[in-house]
């Protein structure tokens, strides 16, 4: 039925394009929401708040750039026309961005709208509150990699 | 950090209070208990007045901003304080009067305009009360006559002439009657009832029973003279209240000398404030406080410059407050610092080996020769154009120098705006070249050798998390902690070390790797022997054991440091996008005009997304992974008595 990767290749695209940014415009959404109450209390915040809000943007970003790297070596906007075994290991590559950029995204997100409720009530909350929130970054950055490294070395790979 | 008393003459209170305040020398400490002989003097209510002062001017600000926004330029919040002659402040004194009534003024117009909105409101529901009642040629309160009795109201249904007439009729059939419907409509029926005067016992009790109420707007004029006299009052407010908006309007020019006059009453209330916690007697007070070593001889000398006094001074204990000093280079990174705790006594002042990491660090994130270098143009440009204050100075600083790191990574990485280079010349010559091709110096592109640069990275994170360590040895070294120096710190450097030289073997020589197994087997050897060594019993080999367990917090330390590689490819793969869907367009005019829009928008999105990721990111790498190996933080930092202003500042003497 394939001829060749092409279709697992760009569904791998889509699904880590789609699943991380879900998860962080849910979690950036969310912050958005609280963020905005602060301000309407005081504008003058809108410098940390805007910090605090885009942290869980992240995710969405590490999922675009996956995606794109899919495009850039699966025959799209460059490299060669992947075969099925290659196709098929796009498709697992982006699925730990995918999934745990949408997982992280959401916590991040519940994570940054405590952290705007803390540094609302006290500024010199708001270095603890954005350290606190980027720890759950970390298991995002980590997905990213391993998608990353896989993308990068399926061209190469003799399967 | 040095402990001061100065005593001096009352009659010179306030101008060494002056003086030490525009030095901004010394921090001035609360007495909480008076030494017997010594009282306080309470200037509380002076106080009070500078402070409603203050808030006048602020409120008399916030109207004149509703109603005449200043004008103010895009980058205006980088601009620094209006600089003040010192001579200038009398003027600004004996000005103030008249500046606080003129605030006074535009508060009361202020308040003037929401009385006349409130009463607009007013007047519009009588408005729309009397509407019903418009076509009524008599007055609302129109009286009985001898003769006739007048019921004025309304019912609550609607009826037309004969259904009226009948329900009357029905209530009670006796009852002489005439009327007219003035409105029937929602469920409301406004008429107009005449009965003789005898029967208006009865009628009363019939309309009761139907629901009748008086109207809610009695008047003695006919409904329309009524209207058109509300409506006339209306118009009367509006041009009132326009006009108090045309006064407080011309009255904005004025804004510059309130906000002076209330920065002059806000450093007044500082003033008084401090006077309030000195000790006094009849004729001397005395000032406690803390100076730093370094300024103490020019307090000194400005005391006695300024008043007959004496200057008793110690060395200061372990709570006192500390100022951090640092060089131009690491100055700017202080913020970093304080923002997460400043020093405690027994701390080392880490700002010059956060400094570096950070700019380091920031520049391997955010890794882009273009950005980097317009990052440096640009705050270089505001630097010289407006002046900025102290604190934002610094701020602005500190990312000309992460610039400087980000232009150089963004060489190493070859990224120039992303592939610019390469991709306008492929677009404009269909050729097909490479960043590495173009450049002729050998680049580390993150895309291609994403696994050298991670192995990179966490070689910098073991570095960084070193140095961390390394702090730590040198403040138990220091405090003849020698257990704590050696067993607690050195041992786990030294396994680190081991580790990395491990590691280098697997990919190298064995012989590296069983030098590096070696070591890493001693030193846990030496951790299981010694970690236990305040247990008793069991908890010895337990506790000994058990911190070898530490190991997993130390390698998610250094995986952290792959955010560097992350962020890194990031910015380069994103400024790539963009430059890819610039020229996507075509060679043509359009497809030029396309390309330029879709380069400035997308580096400037690249640019404000990667910068605030590289900024984050490297206050957590400094924060979570290298202060937690040493830092205590939770000391006091130095706040001199000082001019607290929001708008002016004192030019000093030279």
């Amino acid at each position: 039925m394939f001829t060749n990767g092409m279709f697992f290749a760009l569904l791998g695209a889509s699904i880590a394009t789609a699943l991380a940014g879900f998860g962080s415009a849910k979690g950036v959404g969310g912050a958005a929401q609280a963020s905005m109450g602060v301000l309407s209390e005081d504008p003058s915040k809108f410098g940390k708040m805007l910090v605090l809000t885009l942290l869980p943007g992240t995710q969405g970003l590490y999922g675009f750039i996956v995606g794109f790297l899919i495009l850039v070596n699966c025959g799209v906007l460059g490299g060669d026309i992947p075969n099925v075994a290659q196709g098929l290991a796009f498709f697992g590559a982006s699925l730990a961005i995918g999934i745990g950029g949408m997982v992280s995204g959401f916590a991040q997100g519940k994570a940054a709208v405590s952290g705007i409720a803390m540094s609302a009530k006290d500024d010199r909350n708001f270095s603890k509150a954005m350290v606190s929130v980027t720890l759950v970054e970390i298991y995002a950055l980590l997905s990213f990699i391993v998608s990353l490294l896989v993308v990068i070395t399926v061209p190469s790979l003799k399967i | 950090m040095k402990k001061v008393s100065v005593v001096a003459l009352r009659e010179d209170r306030k101008r060494l209070l002056e003086h030490i305040q525009d030095s901004a020398l010394m921090q001035v400490t609360k007495v909480d208990k008076h030494r017997k002989g010594y009282t306080s003097v309470d200037v509380s209510s002076q106080m009070q007045v500078f402070e409603r002062n203050v808030t006048l001017c602020e409120n008399a600000l916030k109207i004149l901003d509703e109603y005449s926004r200043e004008k103010k330029g895009l980058l205006s919040s980088f601009e620094g304080r209006k600089e003040v002659d010192p001579d200038e402040i009398g003027v600004i004194a004996s000005n103030s009067g008249e500046i606080i009534e003129i605030c006074r003024t535009i508060n009361d117009l202020n308040k003037n305009i929401a009385d006349n909105s409130a009463e607009q409101v007013r007047i519009n529901t009588s408005l729309s009360q009397l509407e019903v009642w418009q076509n009524l040629d008599i007055p609302i309160n129109t009286a009985d006559t001898k003769s006739t009795a007048v019921f004025i109201g309304t019912l609550p249904a609607e009826y037309t002439d004969s259904q009226l007439s009948q329900i009357i009729a029905e209530e009670n059939p006796k009852l002489e009657f005439e009327f007219e419907i003035q409105y029937s409509g929602n469920n409301l029926t406004c008429f107009v009832l005449f009965t003789p005067i005898s029967q208006k016992k009865m009628a009363e009790d019939v309309l009761r029973n139907l629901g009748y109420s008086r109207p809610l707007t009695p008047t003695s004029h006919t409904p329309s003279v009524k209207a058109e006299r509300l409506r006339n009052k209306s118009k009367q407010l509006l041009k009132d209240s326009e006009e108090s908006i045309e006064i407080i309007k011309s009255l904005a020019e004025r804004r510059e000398e309130i906000k002076v006059t209330q920065d002059y009453f806000r450093i007044r209330a500082d003033k008084y404030n401090v006077i309030n916690e000195l000790e006094h007697t009849k004729h001397v007070f005395v000032i406690h406080g803390y100076v730093p070593e370094e300024d103490f001889e020019k307090l000194k000398k400005l005391c006695e410059r300024v008043s007959t006094c004496y200057i008793e001074a110690e060395d200061a204990e372990d709570d006192a407050p500390v100022k951090l000093k640092n060089n131009r280079f690491a100055a700017p990174a202080q913020n970093i610092l304080t923002m997460y705790a400043a020093p405690a006594h027994s701390d080392i002042d880490p700002t010059p080996l956060l400094a570096f990491f950070f700019y380091f660090f920031f520049g391997m994130m955010f890794s882009d020769a273009g950005y980097g270098m317009l990052m440096v143009v640009a705050i270089g440009i505001v630097l010289k154009v407006f002046k900025p204050d102290k604190e934002m100075r610094s701020n602005l600083k500190l990312f000309q120098y992460c610039g400087v790191s980000t232009f150089f990574w963004g060489l190493i990485f070859g990224s120039i705006f992303g592939d610019a280079p390469a991709a306008l010349y492929n677009h404009f010559t269909g050729s097909n070249l490479t960043m590495a091709q173009i450049l002729p110096w050998p680049t580390l592109d993150p895309q291609k050798d994403a696994l050298t640069l991670m192995v990179i990275s966490i070689a910098f994170g073991l570095v960084h998390i070193l140095v961390g360590m390394g702090c730590k040895f040198y403040i138990c070294f220091k405090q003849k902690d020698y257990a704590g120096a050696f067993f607690d710190t050195g041992l786990w450097m030294m396994m680190l070390v081991g580790f990395a030289v491990l590691a280098v073997g697997i990919a190298t020589t064995p012989l590296m790797l069983y030098i590096g197994a070696g070591i890493a087997i001693a030193c846990a050897v030496g951790l299981v022997l010694t970690q236990g060594r305040n247990k008793k019993g069991v908890g010895k080999v337990v506790g000994g054991l058990a911190s070898l367990y530490d190991v997993t917090s130390y390698i998610s330390d250094l995986l952290s440091y792959s955010r560097l590689l992350a962020l890194g490819l990031t910015t380069g793969v994103m400024a790539q996008v963009f430059n890819m869907l610039a020229t996507m367009f075509g060679t043509g005019i359009v497809g030029s005009i396309f390309m330029v829009i879709i380069l400035i928008v997308g580096h400037a999105i690249n640019i404000g997304l990667n910068a605030l990721g590289s900024y984050v990111h490297t206050m957590r790498l400094q924060y979570v992974e290298m202060f937690s190996k040493f830092y205590e933080g939770g000391g006091e930092e130095f706040e001199p008595f000082s001019l607290k202003s929001k708008y002016i500042k004192i030019k000093e003497e030279k």
